[in-house]
């Protein structure tokens, strides 16, 4: 049996950065090859020269035993090659047939219409996969799950040799990822080579047959999925820098690679027990908020109050009105109906970091700027105290770990995982009595997910600020380890979640309660 | 004038000062839904008129319509290199070419034929009298007793609505011009897409620029495209990036221009400049979404491929 696609010594570079150093990589047919590491450990970059969407510097693409011109999407589409993106490559104002027919040439007749029949030739593939789809509803009306089966289906409608998804379950409840790895198997059944990229350690070891880690650009091992647990495949990924001697953040806390990697969550020695003191005072409150969103769900009727030093969850599947929920409480959209009543200053980390945390063509000194300026510091009488600024964003840069981050460095120029990293320490440098923290480790490994998390409890639990936190996210593991008190939105509601019910399956069952 | 005549004679006018309109707005449809806004249209526009004026001296009328395309095509092309191609910025892009077309076709009017002021004749185009249709009362003479480029304008409308709305190089297109991202991943070639709309909607401009001096005045004269570049721009807006509505629009501006030398005609006590804003007042209102929504292609006037990426 040949392979669906090998690449050969592949090398990519931006800029003074190597993204890819000499990586060979093999995908079996019929295989789920889990592809595993760091932030700007190449994983995105390795799916990107294999679809074509990128040319490498140097290096071999060979797709059914057939070698593709480097950079040619064409060629590799032509061969069977479907890429499912982490920010969808869909055109927001088509309907699900019109994005689907777009991808796929095979839709059209010669003269350019689309061919009789091929409507309900998307619908049985659909029925064959298991993927439910709204066909005629544009997909900027769609929920992020919803987009995610047009990407899929577009993807699946020709012959695949080989389906690269990156990163796919983050945004997907834990109901739907088992969903989504049921398609995938089946779709590997027929013979598709899959190539897996992830973020979730025991993700990718319940779905993948085989597993290959990169670090820095470079290949560090390729195994069997079943041969290799949780705790060697983090050591590879972090290196020299294994957990053991691991990271810690400023409160000295023990390193938690076990818990984000699904073996156990060791939470109960970090989780205060109850304050018996009287109750802080409310920071922000919303009373029978509803408001009306372009995209997505609005909000309708919620009603929250989050108090000093406290942590509140917001689970929820994605496009259920949480971004409306986190415009409302930064401040950036006004409710149609009902009271809000917030801070002066809130500190928010955003969801989109590219355009709403940072401004790409900004220096990192300058986005840090940016944002805490408004509070007096860094001025030296009228002016700016530049050194100042700068002096912070190195100390900012080093306590994140800012891969490739210098002050002087442009934004833009970072990768997606870094840029987030830079966003959610900026933000905790803020002096705000609220901070609104949408998936804030979205995209980020698993040591600047325990890095970022950590930062977050610290932030809410010691020293003098102790902001209230509002935490949305679709991970309900980020959301269950990190919460004081946990709700969820559907449609555009917030349901309180009793504390007994703080598990993932009474959590996972009120996110997809109200569905369909 | 009888009444009736009179409301002839408007349509007449009407209809003839909305076709360089509309065909100059249709090419911009197509350009814009592909994510490109060429402010370059009004060069494209002048240079069509000098084309159509000099290709007309070589070769009589309807080689000179050709060489007035052919003309706003070049233009467009030199536009659509640096915009698309070298992704340098839409607007100042084309605002650069329109000010050096203006430049340009003066001086190369002035040095041909002089600066003494003596207007050049041209051959204008034959009007073509569609049997029947033409002897509807009323609208007949003014819609089927046209030239050739009103009936160009007639063909590319439902021709242009079935490309881009029936056709995959239609969908490609507008997916260029939604989300070129989602469009190169798809296969689209963007860059190529782009340029080819941004060449037709120049070729379009030409012919509507060959129209203002072979159809309309038999002359040529410096800048004498009068900003229908930029009304065309406006056009679009007002007709929603669709070409029924783009010509629905044309009409509109046409008869708003006509209006005004009809009302100065008939001595009515009216501002009748007045007239001439008002489309621009619409266009306004239609882009804030007075009419409903209709929204502006979501990568237009975008570099492609992103900078800084």
């Amino acid at each position: 049996m040949g392979s669906a696609a090998r690449l050969q010594g592949a090398t990519k570079r931006f800029g003074a950065v190597w993204a890819l150093e000499g990586v060979d990589f093999e995908l079996a047919p019929g295989e789920i090859h889990g592809l595993l590491g760091e932030n700007g450990a190449g994983k995105t970059t390795l799916a990107r020269v294999v679809a074509g969407l990128l040319t490498p510097e140097a290096g071999r693409v060979e797709i059914g035993g057939r070698e593709v011109r480097l950079g040619s999407a064409a060629e590799a589409r032509a061969l069977g090659v479907a890429m499912v993106h982490q920010h969808f490559s869909l055109v927001p104002r088509f309907t699900g047939f019109e994005n689907v027919v777009l991808f796929n040439a095979e839709a059209w007749t010669p003269h350019g219409g689309v061919r009789a029949g091929y409507r309900e030739r998307i619908e049985a593939r659909a029925a064959e996969l298991g993927l439910p789809v709204e066909l005629d509803v544009p997909v900027e009306r769609m929920g992020v799950a919803d987009r995610q089966r047009i990407e899929i289906l577009k993807a699946l409608m020709g012959e695949t040799r080989v389906l690269l998804l990156d990163e796919p379950t983050a945004v997907l409840a834990p109901q739907e990822v088992e969903g989504l790895f049921a398609v995938l198997r089946r779709v590997a059944a027929a013979g598709t080579g899959i190539v897996l990229v992830a973020h979730k350690l025991d993700e990718v070891l319940a779905a993948a047959d085989r597993v290959t880690v990169l670090r820095r650009g470079r290949w560090v091992l390729t195994r069997e999925a079943a041969a290799v647990t949780a705790r060697e495949l983090a050591d590879a990924m972090v290196g020299a820098r294994s957990p053991g001697s691991g990271p810690r953040d400023a409160a000295g806390a023990g390193p938690r690679l076990e818990g984000a990697a699904g073996a156990g969550p060791s939470d109960d020695e970090q989780r205060r027990p109850p304050r018996h003191t009287p109750e802080p005072p409310i920071v922000a409150e919303l009373r029978d908020v509803a408001a009306v969103s372009a995209g997505g769900a609005g909000l309708r009727g919620v009603s929250l109050a989050v108090r000093r030093g406290e942590i509140l969850g917001i689970a929820g599947v994605g496009g259920n009105g949480q971004r409306t929920l986190a415009a409302v409480l930064a401040g950036l959209q006004a409710p149609d109906e009902g009271n809000a009543a917030l801070p002066d200053e809130v500190g928010w980390i955003p969801q989109e970091r590219d355009g709403e945390g940072l401004v790409n063509g900004f220096t990192i000194a300058e986005n840090v700027a940016l944002a805490v300026h408004v509070k007096g510091a860094y001025r030296k009488g009228v002016w700016f105290d530049w050194a100042a600024v700068e002096e912070a964003a190195a100390v900012l840069v080093g306590q994140m770990d800012v891969r490739s981050g210098a002050p002087g460095v442009a934004a833009g120029t970072l990768s997606g995982g870094n840029q987030q990293k830079m966003v959610a320490g900026r933000e905790f440098l803020r002096s705000g009595e609220l901070l609104v923290a949408e998936s804030p480790t979205r995209g980020l490994d698993v040591k600047a997910t325990v890095a970022v998390r950590e930062r977050i409890r610290a932030l809410a639990r010691e020293g003098g600020r102790r902001p209230g936190i509002v935490l949305i996210s679709a991970d309900l593991d980020e959301i269950l380890e990190q919460s004081d008190r946990i709700a969820v939105m559907v449609r555009g509601r917030l349901i309180p979640v009793p504390p007994e019910d703080h598990n993932p399956a009474a959590i996972g069952e009120l996110m997809l309660a109200v569905r369909g | 004038m009888s009444d009736l005549a009179v409301l002839s004679s408007f349509l007449i006018s009407a209809v003839g000062l909305a076709v360089p309109l509309a065909l100059a707005a249709l090419g911009e449809t197509v350009s814009q839904r592909a994510g490109v806004i060429n402010i370059g249209l009004e060069g494209s526009v002048i240079w069509g008129a000098l084309g159509g004026a000099l290709g007309s001296l070589a070769a009589g009328g309807y080689a000179g319509l050709l060489a007035g395309g052919l003309a706003g095509a070049a233009v467009a092309l030199v536009f659509a290199v640096f915009a698309v191609r070298l992704n340098t910025d839409q607007i100042i892009t084309g605002t650069a070419v329109t000010i050096g077309s203006l430049g340009f076709t003066g001086a190369l009017y002035q040095s041909r034929f002089g600066v003494t002021g003596v207007a050049l004749e041209l051959e204008t185009l034959p009007a073509w009298d569609l049997p029947l249709l033409s002897r509807v009362p009323v609208i007949g003479p003014s819609l089927f007793d046209q030239e050739l480029t009103a009936y160009i304008v007639y063909v590319m409308v439902p021709l242009l609505a079935w490309f881009l709305f029936r056709t995959r190089w239609g969908l490609a297109l507008r997916a260029a011009g939604e989300s070129p991202e989602a469009a190169h991943a798809a296969g689209v070639p963007v860059v190529r897409t782009r340029m080819l709309a941004a060449v037709f909607a120049g070729l379009m401009a030409g012919l509507a620029g060959a129209h203002l001096s072979l159809v309309h005045t038999g002359t040529f004269a410096e800048n004498m495209s009068a900003g229908k570049g930029f009304i065309a721009i406006a056009v679009v807006v007002l007709g929603r990036w669709r070409p029924a509505g783009v010509l629905a629009a044309a009409l509109f501006f046409g008869g708003a221009e006509a209006l005004q030398f009809t009302l100065q005609a008939i001595d009515a006590d009216l501002p009748y400049p007045l007239f001439l804003a008002l489309p621009y007042v619409l266009s306004l209102a239609a882009l804030a979404g007075w009419f409903g929504r209709s929204r502006a292609p979501e990568g237009l006037a975008l570099p492609w491929p992103r900078r800084g990426h």
